[in-house]
């Protein structure tokens, strides 16, 4: 019971693991390839 | 030799379970037909099912062509990854990559998949006995509460539980009764107030080179990390690259409708082939069953306490109704969130946080098969 029990802690700390590495992967992509705001061209 | 012809008078040989499997089989071709609940997968489960269970007909005995397609397809895990390719064509991601942060709706509604893992286990070997449930028994079962048919199937699989027929029936099943499912969970656990909260909308695009990143991101962060995860991952992102790299139009065609449909077929009377009468009316998938429903409850219940978290710490900004859609049940549980949304608030319209939250789900659900296979299988 203990070992299913430390199974269900394990797996949810696991995949919380994951999809914070994968949140912060997309974060950093989102930063890295925003779009360029238009400059109006001055003459 | 058979010299009365017996074997020719199937009926003779009719057992009570093959019987049972009949009307079985009968009553989710009616599911599919009459009620229209996942029709696409209903028909062909209960064509197989009711091909499997008329007796000396062979279809489902060794060498027939159901076992064919079990040993080539389920046994090997291949049509799984195949409908992940399409559905992964068939996904836009653009309302989770606007919202990133539903990913975390998406991690708390896997809760289901292991607290059912723990319920199942402590019914069988784990404590009580009362079932014949082994680990892998009790994890393939949990599975049921990722709400994705293909991740229950290829984790089920791997694990080579003996409930499979039982674990995928209910796990497609169960997709189509969200709507029944989700609502009465989401009311008792959200006040009005709670449920009229409005979300901005946002107008913005997303960068095409972001879309095309994404799923190379994915896999790579996926991969890495929870390597057992790779092939499901793998196959979803790999159909997004097709569907959003912009070069190979004709191949995310294919996959969205050929190869969708093609592979939906097999699997279908796949699945209802393996519904043999002898195997599956047993009291133990009754339990399968009513776990399945546990599963999903459950699921519904922590997304939906990650969802009042969130509405509290982003001091009410956030409609906590989004986390049900946690669950990888796409659409349906979107629709759910946007209708109840709306009965709340007539002008509220939570459809894209929704659907963002429910492709993080899928997402999530891959993971949660790959960390159950990484420390089970």
């Amino acid at each position: 019971m203990l070992e299913a029990l430390w199974i269900v802690i394990s797996r949810m700390v696991i995949i919380f693991a994951v999809l914070g590495v994968l949140y912060l992967a997309i974060v950093i992509l989102l930063k890295l390839v925003r779009p360029k705001a238009k400059k109006g061209e001055a003459k | 030799m058979d010299i009365y012809g017996s074997g020719l008078l199937g009926f003779l040989h009719l057992t009570w379970q093959s019987a049972g499997m009949l009307v079985i089989a009968g009553f989710l071709m009616w599911l599919g037909i009459a009620k229209k609940m996942e029709p696409v997968l209903l028909v062909p489960i209960g064509a197989g099912a009711l091909l499997a269970n008329i007796p000396l007909g062979g279809a489902a005995g060794n060498g027939g062509f159901l076992t064919v397609l079990r040993e080539a397809g389920i046994n090997t895990e291949l049509f799984p990854l195949l409908i992940f390719i399409a559905i992964g064509a068939m996904i836009d991601f653009e309302p989770f990559l606007q919202r990133p942060y539903t990913i975390f709706l998406g991690g708390a509604a896997q809760f289901g998949i292991f607290a059912t893992f723990f319920l199942a286990y402590l019914l069988g070997d784990g404590w009580l006995h009362i079932l014949n449930f082994t680990l892998k028994d009790a994890a393939a079962i949990g599975t049921i509460g990722s709400a994705d048919g293909p991740t229950t199937i290829y984790v089920s699989a791997i694990l080579q539980t003996k409930y499979l027929a039982a674990i995928v029936v209910a796990a497609y099943s169960y997709m189509a009764l969200v709507p029944i499912i989700q609502p009465p969970i989401i009311k008792a656990m959200c006040s009005k107030e709670e449920r009229s909260v409005k979300m901005p909308v946002f107008a913005g695009a997303t960068p095409q080179k972001v879309k095309i990143l994404f799923p190379i991101v994915t896999i790579v962060v996926v991969g890495l990390i929870s390597p057992m995860a790779t092939p499901l991952i793998g196959c979803l992102m790999f159909g997004n690259l097709l569907r959003e790299c912009g070069v190979t139009k004709s191949l995310s065609a294919s996959a969205q409708n050929e190869l969708a449909n093609i592979v939906t077929i097999l699997l279908g009377i796949t699945v209802g082939g393996m519904m043999s009468g002898a195997e599956f009316l047993k009291a133990e998938t009754i339990l399968v069953f009513t776990l399945g429903i546990v599963a999903f409850a459950l699921d519904t219940v922590s997304g939906v306490a990650l969802g009042k978290l969130m509405y509290v710490l982003s001091g009410r900004k956030v409609n906590p109704m989004i986390g049900a859609c946690g669950i990888s049940a796409f659409p349906m549980s979107s629709r759910v969130v946007q209708k109840l949304g709306l009965e709340a608030n007539p002008y509220n319209h939570l459809l894209m946080h929704a659907v963002g939250a429910n492709t993080a789900g899928q997402i999530a659900s891959v993971v949660a098969g790959g960390v159950m296979l990484m420390l089970v299988g």
